[in-house]
């Protein structure tokens, strides 16, 4: 099988390095592309694009305003030709480039971009609509003509123009903005103007997208230009781990999503090619709800963090393509701090601190003081990669310095519930990906994700526990309009974050997907999601 | 006969109504909302009063008795409402699952019963009678294979190493054959006990050596006398078997990716739907009701003597 393939392959290589032109090889068209997927999506409002499978679908149907470079995290036209904002970052002007339509025929235009925004930064109650974690502090939009749309927000917001490059602002037409918000679920509804239209679905099974033939509006700066070259792709849900890398080094599919770290080797063994898309955010963590008495004690929360082995993590579960985490945010994030001084595994210092705080050794080898054991309890995080496997080996791990930790499953009602309650859950998993330093505000921000559970947040259940020097640190993250001063503000939380010991990150998480030798061209957007915009499947 | 029908399907709505209202209760006391746990979902970031809002919305806040009388009147009138995390009508998702189900579940349960046919017919042929001991011992061994696990050796083998059959976008047939083994092999398990059990013990009986005795040939006998007789049992546990089947068909539906009842009841227990589980309660209900009440006629079609009985005096 492998012999008659790989002479040729060296022989086009070898002409390749000597003869320049042949170097860019030229993208065949045609062909349907088979994506599986993990996952069945879930509701397609593009702000609920940030879970993985429906950022798969909604990047391949809506364009955004502008495009973020992955490689330089530079922001560059699409959808919107050039924009101006003043120096406070409180008004934002986007020219629209002229002739862009949905797939219904509407056109894209000033109006439409307005509608959309309006929509993603204030939600509309009537339609349950909620807002968009991207956009903050957005006032109103004005129409200046055909081609110009105006943004007004009440403080500065510096985040705002990377926040049009992201999954959560994919454009959508009028017709779908008047549909609420429960129809959305059917991918059918999300008419967007992107390279490729859902042309079929089947409810938790198969989405079906063909090209749009007529499409000339991808990003200037990319090669790719025009109609994209496949004819269509197919992305089929398939459950189970080893069905999915099984079809795909059986030659059955094209593309795979969720690779598991220890199928990695048998793909490249095969010749077939891993994509680990770096989310470039807030890194595979546990947090802390320092509400709950247990962990309210810095000294415990402190303790924990040292008792952490994140190298024996990502060396036992994972590859190389999960690096050990270094700060509270990934290395390729913006604004990332180098603070590993911070996450050492030391427990001696672990078991000291422990001790100061006054939880001594019992009979079963937990900790206990004034008669109660230092029990903590976790769910497990079904979108993070083995995270049940993670969990489990951290309660080992703290265990050997007389903690217990409690893993559980349970069903999505009591997760869920469970999850607000801090006396319940006193740590919870948390990861989230955007390419802008305004992921920490929302992973950790009350009105936002919350993920430390704080007073006036999304819980009811929190007594008292409410940090107002991190959440200032965090707002004026989202609002400094100095750059530099801006990244200088992201480190300071991080470091602000970790020695409150209210997080230990434990990796950096990538996106891993698993492509055939023979698909060329597939790209990810700047937190990991996949574009097929510009693939092609070469002869095979 | 028509009285004895009547009372049958008097008993099988009660059996109904019970699964309804058990149902119903069951899914109230779970912790947590369909609407709950969609919207608290942090990609949304919504606030606890915002939640509230969605929830008055949906009419989770109006009394129990209340929900429960406006379910159970909705349903008699064929309407199983809105799954709130697929966002379209139960109605549509059972359409849409049905037909899959039914596709894998009864050609799964005809090859079952034919394979556990040919298992207890074959290990009591006397010509065979030196392999009957391997034969008898194959239900205990596909009894105890794992459902996922024979799922995917199948897929790892006829898919992946044979490239016989392809797992991902197959032709409908295709796409039915290694599934429908998987469901087979696990539930002719039982059957083919059950069926050898009963075939000893018939041949056991009087006239069966009255039979043998009149000259007729082993295999005759077997043929004649004794399988005919003792196919009660078997017809009998078939019925329940359904329950079984559909347990199968729910991994099966998730190896190998397909869409079905199993499939869909899976991700409604996840997302606590409680639409989807209550609809889907009802027709595991209907077809169990169902499949007893045509055992029930079918008995005495077997079995003579039960014909006596039931049309008395009841």
């Amino acid at each position: 099988m492998h012999i008659p393939f790989r002479l040729p392959l060296l022989t086009v290589l070898m002409m390749a390095t000597s003869v320049h032109a042949w170097a860019v090889e030229t993208p065949v068209k045609g062909g349907t592309l088979i994506y599986l997927e993990q996952q069945a999506h879930t509701n397609l409002y593009p702000p609920a694009g940030g879970f993985y499978p429906n950022g798969g679908i909604l990047n391949q149907i809506t364009d955004k305003l502008t495009w973020q470079n992955p490689k330089t995290l530079q922001v560059e036209p699409w959808i919107a030709e050039s924009w101006t904002s003043n120096a406070d970052k409180t008004e934002y002007t986007f020219k629209i480039r002229p002739g862009v339509t949905f797939s219904d025929g509407t056109p894209l235009d000033a109006n439409a971009v307005a509608k959309n925004f309006d929509t993603y930064g204030l939600g509309n109650k009537a339609q349950r609509l909620p807002v968009s974690e991207v956009i903050n502090n957005y006032d109103h939009s004005e129409v200046v003509d055909a081609q110009t749309v105006k943004f007004y927000f009440k403080k500065p917001s510096p985040g705002f123009l990377q926040g049009t490059a992201t999954i959560g602002s994919g454009l959508v037409s009028l017709s779908t903005l008047q549909r609420n918000f429960d129809e959305l679920g059917d991918a059918r509804h999300i008419i967007g103007s992107g390279p490729f239209v859902v042309s079929d679905e089947k409810l938790g099974r198969e989405v079906t997208l063909a090209k749009r033939k007529d499409y000339q509006w991808g990003p200037k700066n990319l090669t790719q230009q025009g109609p994209a070259n496949l004819d269509g792709i197919k992305i089929i849900v398939t459950p189970e781990d080893s069905v999915r890398i099984g079809a795909l080094l059986a030659g059955q599919a094209g593309f795979i999503r969720q690779v598991q770290a220890y199928d990695e080797k048998q793909a490249t063994d095969q010749g077939f090619q891993i994509y680990a898309a770096p989310t470039r955010g807030v890194n595979d963590s546990l947090s802390f709800r320092p509400d709950n008495p247990l962990v309210a004690d810095l000294r415990v929360r402190q303790a924990l963090l040292h008792a952490t082995n994140t190298k024996q993590i990502v060396d036992t579960l994972f590859s190389p393509n999960y690096p050990q985490a270094t700060s509270v945010i990934a290395r390729s994030a913006a604004g990332y701090t180098d603070l590993s001084d911070k996450l050492t595994f030391d427990p001696a210092k672990a078991n000291q601190l422990l001790d100061d705080a006054g939880w001594k050794a019992g009979s079963d080898g937990i900790r206990a003081k004034e008669g109660q054991r230092l029990a903590l309890t976790v769910y497990e995080s079904l979108p993070q990669p083995q995270n049940k496997e993670v969990l489990q080996l951290v309660a080992q791990q703290w265990r050997q310095v007389g903690v217990a930790l409690n893993v559980k499953a349970g069903d999505a009602g009591s997760r869920t519930l469970d999850n607000l309650d801090p006396l319940k859950t006193p740590l919870t998993v948390s990861e989230v990906g955007r390419a802008d330093p305004d992921v920490v505000k929302s992973m950790f921000y009350p009105a936002n994700r919350d993920a430390l559970l704080q007073k006036g947040g999304s819980s009811d259940k929190v007594k008292s526990f409410r940090d107002d020097k991190l959440n200032d640190l965090l707002v004026s993250i989202s609002a400094e309009v100095d750059a530099k001063k801006r990244l200088q503000l992201t480190g300071e939380a991080q470091r602000y974050l970790l020695d409150n010991a209210y997080v230990i990150p434990i990796f950096e998480e990538p996106q891993v997907f698993a492509g055939a030798p023979w698909l060329k061209g597939a790209t990810f957007e700047a937190v990991g999601r996949p574009s097929f915009y510009g693939a092609w499947i070469a002869k095979q | 006969m028509s009285h004895y029908l009547l009372q049958r399907a008097g008993q099988g709505l009660l059996v109904l109504w019970a699964a309804f209202t058990l149902s119903f209760v069951l899914l109230q006391v779970l912790p947590g909302d369909a609407v709950l746990i969609k919207f608290q979902n942090p990609d949304l970031g919504l606030s606890p009063a915002q939640i509230e809002e969605m929830r008055i919305a949906y009419g989770a806040d109006s009394p129990l008795w209340q929900q429960y009388f406006h379910t159970l009147f909705a349903m008699l009138r064929g309407d199983f409402g809105y799954s709130v995390q697929a966002g379209v009508a139960v109605s549509e998702l059972i359409a849409s699952n049905l037909p899959d189900t039914l596709q894998l579940a009864v050609p799964a349960f005809a090859l079952a019963v034919a394979l556990a046919f040919v298992l207890a017919f074959v290990s009591r042929l006397p010509a065979l009678r030196w392999l009957s001991n391997a034969i008898q011992s194959l239900p205990v061994l596909f009894i105890s294979l794992p459902t996922f696990w024979l799922g995917i050796a199948l897929i790892q083998l006829f898919s992946f190493q044979l490239r016989l059959i392809p797992v991902i976008n197959p032709s409908p047939l295709q796409g039915l054959i290694l599934p429908i083994i998987t469901v087979a092999i696990p539930i002719s398990a039982p059957l083919a006990q059950i069926l050898l059990r009963s075939i000893d013990q018939v041949s056991a009986q009087p006239f069966v050596g009255v039979a043998r005795a009149k000259g007729l040939s082993e295999t005759g006998v077997l043929w004649r006398h004794v399988i005919g007789n003792a196919l009660l049992p078997a017809l009998n546990i078939a019925g329940l078997l359904l329950g079984e089947l559909i347990a199968g068909a729910l991994i099966t539906e998730t190896v190998f990716g397909r869409g079905g009842l199993g499939q869909l009841t899976q991700q409604a227990v996840n997302n606590q739907d409680i639409a989807v589980l209550q609809a889907v309660v009802m027709i595991s209900a209907l077809g169990f009701v169902l499949i007893n009440l045509l055992v029930d006629l079918l008995m005495p079609w077997f079995d003579p003597r039960l014909k006596t009985v039931t049309g008395g005096a009841i």
